[in-house]
């Protein structure tokens, strides 16, 4: 009898623990965790510093597939809306420094690329998977959030982004 | 305990004003709601004087908001950092010609308790004659050691790091200590003092 009620009360556990795992955590509508971060060129910028523009921050690492197509794409559109006030910030989570700053070299991009070695960063942003792209808005909320990447998902982010230059 | 007492009591005034303050408000929204038909139908020129006050009171009540935050805000630092076991470290760049701040690391006790990166802009301000509180925490009385790590760009854009190293003696007040970066022009050197404010 008491067995039975001890496998329930697990059960009703295993149960609960999947319903709170089911639902993940999201930043949407909520303050953009401020982070200050070292960049390839060596500054250290911040996010908060950034306030009064449209910021997109992208999370990439160097053996994610999707980010190899979403870095090219995500530099176009920072080319073309650079002028009007978007700010784009890639983070590179790679553990191993140097290649992770090689290979953002080699892509020759021309917004700032960040290291979160540590991925605390990612941690504030609950990473999950790679990449993900957030769209945080003048006033430092994040109003859009998109993991992965496949081509054509640009123009979902041109969308959001002229949306949110437009405020 | 006392101490405790007076801050819980403090909060409950704040919740009592915070209630207070939207009933006025609600009863205010219901006065000014209650008039708004036959104003209405009242002359053009009353107009721009009703917006007026209208306007003064959103202000008077914007002001009360950005003053109860305050006070909150000062409740929640006594709660969190009681003053008798409170050390702030400040940190203040005088000149900075021989040295660009990048990092500051902490150690108190040889537990490491801040990293701070710089941006440029930050570095800036410090250089302006602002003056940071890096780390508000909580220390026992008694003997403690504070080592911080300074990197930068040295003389001739020459990576550097250096260290400081003080012991101090933290008694039943609050503690403050100021970390210095100053010129040393004879020596053509950046130096870094721990200075403790008694």
């Amino acid at each position: 009898m008491r067995r039975g009620f001890l496998a329930g009360s697990l059960v009703a556990c295993a149960l609960l623990a999947a319903s709170s795992v089911a639902a993940p955590p999201t930043l949407i509508g909520k303050p953009a965790p401020d982070f200050v971060l070292k960049s390839l060129d060596g500054t250290n910028l911040r996010l908060s510093e950034y306030r009064g523009q449209v910021v997109l921050v992208n999370f990439w690492a160097r053996w994610a597939g999707d980010s190899r197509q979403e870095i090219p794409a995500l530099d176009r559109i920072n080319t073309t809306y650079q002028r009007a006030g978007l700010v784009v910030l890639g983070i590179s989570v790679d553990e191993d420094l140097r290649r992770a700053g090689e290979f953002a070299a080699s892509m020759r991009v021309s917004y700032p690329i960040l290291f979160d070695t540590g991925s605390n960063v990612g941690r504030d942003y609950f990473l999950e998977k790679m990449p993900m792209t957030i769209l945080v808005d003048r006033a430092g909320i994040v109003r859009y959030s998109k993991t992965g990447f496949k081509l054509g998902d640009e123009r979902a982010y041109l969308d959001q982004i002229r949306e949110l230059l437009r405020e | 305990m006392n101490r405790n007492r007076r801050s819980v009591s403090n909060i409950a005034c704040a919740v009592l004003l915070t209630c207070g303050w939207a009933a006025t408000a609600g009863a205010q929204a219901t006065d000014a709601s209650a008039p708004a038909a036959p104003d209405a139908s009242a002359p053009a020129d009353a107009a721009p004087a009703d917006v007026k006050t209208l306007d003064q009171e959103v202000q008077g009540l914007k002001k009360d908001v950005i003053d109860l935050n305050k006070d909150l805000f000062v409740l929640e630092e006594e709660l969190l950092y009681p003053a008798n076991t409170q050390v702030a470290l400040y940190l203040s760049m005088d000149v900075g010609a021989f040295f660009a701040l990048d990092s500051v690391t902490l150690k108190i006790d040889n537990k490491e308790v801040k990293n701070y990166l710089y941006t440029a802009r930050e570095a800036d301000a410090l250089l302006k004659g602002g003056v940071q509180q890096i780390y508000l925490g909580n220390l026992k009385a008694g003997k403690h050691e504070l080592v911080a790590f300074f990197t930068g760009k040295g003389p001739a854009e020459r990576d550097y790091k250096r260290g400081a190293t003080t012991i101090f003696e933290k008694g039943v007040g609050a503690k403050y200590l100021e970390l210095k970066i100053t010129d040393r022009v004879a020596k053509h050197q950046p130096e870094f003092i721990i200075k403790d404010w008694e």
